[in-house]
């Protein structure tokens, strides 16, 4: 550990962090200690190519960039110096020279690192009477990704991500000097499983993603911290919410998870949250055999009716519960207590499977498969057989992975249940069979702690409402429990209060709770959960 | 055009002039090869002493000691290092090594078995850029004969070095001649400059230890070998020892090469030796070592040239292009060429450069046209202020060296362009 002094404070480096690398490490860049920069990210290569970050190093006679100065022992810097200054102005005054002013339509503005940083570091009068170089305003570098090159800086973080990150090269530097253009290679696309972080790198309006384009300025976005709900890797996010729904996710910065990136995919993943296919009512099938809607709490009752007359003719041995891998610890943990409180045989959980790959998607498809094996679920599989033979009558359901062609495959085998129960987010061929639907909150919607592929257990939070009277599943599952007369339910379902009294009865969560996560995540006690 | 012979000749163009010595045959009947097997027959570190004694400065622009850069090589080495010769020769200005690969391409080889012997390289990238298809085409004949002749390759020399020359192409960027943009572009990477860390470190291609050299540089090798140190020291200044090649391009009688020593009067280059400014005109300006450095007035032309003497006049040797101009050149319109080359070669890869480059040449464009103000002057001064030291590579100093050159000795053509709102040289200098 070597010492360095930055405008008279002291801090710690590794041998061999550059500047800006120990800053960040610290804590402090850009929130503590301002080196303004543009090329340089933290989970990039170094350019050492836009030239703003340099400060003054006592011993050099030069300005040093500090994204590529290595601290040395008892270095001392400085970065609020008039050289500093005047360095950084020279900078600012030739990046606007060729860029438009047209931030009124532009997408990044709000949170462009040159409309902040020419505020902070620049002049406010232009110099120049020459006409701005005027290049392609819209360029389809691939199915995600739009580029707009008059507006390019070239700090070049998109070339080194596409290179570095997915390794897949698309993009690349073309022409010289004043020239230079950023583009695909001759008949290649920008078309990866990563591609929209580019527009994340990119500190101006220059490469913005085809969904996020001219939806939303990004000042009336608030930023609610989450966490993918895509797969069981669990990358950190902010969901962009205005007037009650999510325009984008963009990550958020976890090094232990997703360092600053997000696939694609789970990007896109907002939309089912607004999708058209939500079950926004609770139903009930009628006299008829009619799948009606009915009021939540009427449904409630029906379905507790239903299932108390199966357990009382039957015995709990028939009734069987299978959880969703993408249900909150707090909702399965009380999915748990009830099925052991009504003596099931066990408890199961579905699990959507796929593709994965090196970076960060897992084949889990679901956000907390480890946090339902760590509170004791079983896998689905395990149950399937018993449907199949005609041993369950009946059956509560949260989410329509049991119909994955890995499982059910279809509702046949539900068809002769005595009672089937469903709690889920969106509507499903379950519909076709089961007795009872009632409306879940979708993640997105709620609060609660997902536990990833190794372990880690983190926080969501509620971005939107949903808008009709939907509860966590976790509280559905309360109210029935409640309506079936089980004790200790009575109380409703508070996800902190549950969080709490897992983390006192589950040995693996112990101290972990809502309220002691954080935005970072903590790492689950025992290796129970491991994926 | 053919690149005859140099117009005087000292040893290292001495029989330029003759076909044959382009050929193995010619080469060896006039002594050729024989400092190589001197030197293969001599430890490494003693070639390198005798490099350092000799005070051999390297010919390509900086003027660094040629001992200084073999000496970056580590002395542990686990693995193949590599010599670059550095034939990206693109100074506007420069014509040199061309003639050297052209006509003299066995003293290179030659040149390259000394430096490689010293350094421990056990192989040679000959980069040569792309405009020179004559060069590349005489190099490639003298290495598939020195290599049957076994001097390269397998064969005579082996038992005591093995080394081979592999050539490679540039594709014309002005930049690649910079030695860390012409390692990324022999990788087959975009030419530009690399990173240096604020510490003196070696180079390195395709990760391994490596010493570029220019060919001017390694053509001195087989002389100093040869004919020793205070031989080679009898040549120049003190500081500067040997001969060089000054190309003299421009309003001059008798342009062309000329070998003289290091040290010789800038004006006894142009008025001897290259017989002066023709139609009796006077001198203006002369750029003593290719575009990158700055001009010296007519004034000044009294200075030795060698870097020492130059330095104190904020010009530099370089590559030994003098570019004379004489009184009926419009400096603005010197100044719109130069800003222009600049703009045109600027890697692109530095904000100051890239932006900077472009902004001086609208600015000087401004100037000549006549619809430039006192203070786009200002400001012309300004951005070339800003964009010295601040980047990767050398390049935006030069580019703003060459303007702030001219705005120091010329600024009455700056100042005349704004009084009278046009070019008062109007069709003096057509391009």
């Amino acid at each position: 550990m070597i010492r360095f002094t930055v405008d008279g404070r002291e801090f710690d480096a590794e041998e061999g962090q550059t500047i800006l690398q120990a800053l960040d490490a610290a804590g402090v860049l850009m929130d503590g200690v301002d080196v303004p920069h543009y090329c340089w990210h933290p989970k990039l290569s170094i350019d050492g190519s836009c030239r703003l970050c340099q400060v003054e190093v006592e011993g050099f006679s030069k300005l040093q960039i500090a994204c590529d100065t290595p601290v040395t022992d008892r270095m001392v810097v400085h970065t609020t110096s008039d050289r500093v200054s005047a360095a950084r102005e020279g900078v600012m005054e030739l990046l606007l020279l060729n860029h438009p002013l047209d931030c009124a339509i532009c997408d990044q503005a709000g949170e462009c690192k040159l409309q902040d940083y020419a505020f902070a570091y620049g002049v406010a009068r232009s110099r120049t009477r020459e006409p701005k170089r005027a290049a392609k305003k819209r360029v389809d570098l691939g199915p995600t990704i739009v580029f707009d090159q008059e507006r390019c800086i070239l700090c070049r973080r998109c070339v080194r991500f596409c290179r570095e990150v997915p390794g897949t090269g698309e993009l690349s530097v073309f022409a010289r000097g004043d020239r230079s253009m950023i583009d695909v290679f001759p008949g290649a696309e920008l078309d990866n499983p990563y591609s929209m972080n580019v527009a994340d790198l990119c500190p101006v309006g220059a490469l913005t993603t085809r969904d996020f384009r001219f939806k939303a300025r990004v000042w009336n976005l608030e930023d609610v911290p989450s966490v993918c709900s895509g797969c069981s890797n669990g990358c950190n996010l902010y969901m962009g919410v205005a007037s009650n729904r999510i325009y984008r996710h963009v990550p958020r910065r976890n090094d232990a998870v997703n360092d600053t990136w997000l696939c694609d995919a789970g990007r896109l993943s907002y939309a089912e949250v607004g999708a058209a296919h939500r079950l926004d009512q609770a139903l009930a099938r009628d006299a008829e055999g009619m799948l009606v809607a009915r009021p939540y709490r009427e449904v409630i009752d029906a379905a507790a009716a239903r299932l108390r007359r199966v357990v009382d003719v039957k015995g709990p041995g028939v009734v069987a519960g299978v959880a969703s891998a993408r249900g909150t610890n707090e909702d399965l943990f009380t999915f748990k207590r009830m099925l052991d409180a009504l003596g099931t045989e066990g408890a199961y959980v579905a699990l959507r499977r796929g593709e994965s790959d090196e970076l960060l998607v897992k084949e889990e498809k679901a956000p907390n498969a480890a946090g339902a094996r760590a509170l004791g679920f079983a896998e689905a599989e395990q149950v399937v057989e018993r449907i199949r033979g005609g041993a369950v009558d009946a059956l509560v359901v949260v989410g329509s992975e049991l119909l994955d062609p890995g499982l059910l495959g279809s509702v046949d085998a539900l068809a002769d249940l005595d009672t089937l129960i469903v709690i889920d987010t969106h509507k499903s061929d379950l519909e076709l069979v089961a007795h009872a639907m009632l409306p879940e909150r979708h993640a997105a919607e709620q609060r609660g702690t997902f536990t990833n592929h190794s372990g880690r257990v983190q926080a969501i939070a509620p971005g939107v409402e949903p808008g009709w009277e939907a509860y966590e599943a976790g509280a559905v599952l309360a109210h029935l429990a409640s309506a079936l007369g089980l004790a200790s339910f009575e109380g409703g379902y508070d996800p902190v209060g549950v969080s709490k009294s897992m983390a006192r009865s589950v040995a693996a969560f112990e101290g972990i709770d809502l309220s002691t996560v954080g935005e970072q995540g903590i790492a689950l006690r025992s290796a129970d959960g491991g994926g | 055009m053919t690149l005859s012979i140099p117009n005087t000749t000292g040893y290292l163009t001495e029989h330029c002039g003759d076909d044959a010595f382009a050929t193995l045959k010619g080469y060896t009947a006039r002594g050729g090869y024989s400092a190589a097997r001197k030197a293969l027959r001599s430890k490494p570190a003693e070639l390198l002493e005798l490099v350092e004694r000799s005070g051999l400065q390297s010919r390509g622009g900086m003027g660094l000691p040629t001992g200084a850069k073999w000496r970056c090589m580590p002395s542990e080495r686990d693995g193949p290092s590599y010599l670059v010769c550095n034939a990206g020769e693109s100074e506007p200005g420069s014509f040199k090594d061309r003639l050297l690969l052209e006509r003299a391409p066995h003293k290179l080889i030659e040149g390259i078995l000394i430096a490689a012997k010293a350094t421990g390289a056990e192989k040679t990238f000959l980069y040569i850029r792309g405009e020179y298809f004559r060069a590349a085409r005489a190099m490639e004949r003298a290495i598939e004969e020195a290599r049957s002749a076994g001097y390269l390759g397998k064969g005579r020399l082996r038992r005591r070095f093995a080394h081979d020359i592999v050539i490679t192409r540039g594709a014309g960027a002005y930049i690649c001649s910079e030695e860390t943009a012409l390692l990324e572009s022999l990788e087959g990477k975009r030419g530009e400059p690399r990173n240096r860390l604020p510490l003196p470190g070696g180079l390195h291609a395709f990760g391994r230890p490596t010493t570029v050299n220019d060919v001017e540089t390694l053509c001195h090798l087989p002389h100093i070998v040869e004919h020793g140190v205070d031989w080679f020291r009898s040549f120049g200044t003190e500081q500067s020892p040997g001969t060089t090649l000054f190309g003299v391009s421009g309003h001059v009688v008798q342009p062309g090469l000329y070998e003289l020593p290091l040290g010789t009067p800038l004006d006894e280059i142009v008025f001897e030796y290259a017989r002066g400014i023709p139609h009796g005109r006077r001198v203006k300006g002369v750029i003593p070592g290719g575009l990158s450095m700055a001009i010296l007035p007519a004034g000044q032309l009294n200075v030795p040239m060698a870097n020492e003497s130059l330095r104190e006049r904020k010009a530099m040797l370089g590559a030994g292009g003098l570019i004379v101009m004489d009184e009926t050149t419009c400096m603005v319109r010197v100044a719109c060429i130069i800003s222009g080359f600049f703009r045109h070669e600027s890697c692109g890869r530095c904000t100051q450069c890239r932006e900077g480059a472009g902004w001086l040449h609208k600015l000087v464009q401004r100037l000549e046209r006549g619809t430039g103000t006192r203070k786009d002057i200002a400001i012309l001064e300004d951005v070339a202020r800003k964009m010295e030291g601040q980047a990767i590579c050398g390049f935006a100093d030069s580019a703003a060296w060459s303007i702030q050159g001219l705005l120091r000795h010329f600024r009455d053509d700056f100042d005349a362009h704004v009084r009278q709102r046009q070019c008062p040289f109007a069709g003096s200098f057509e391009l």
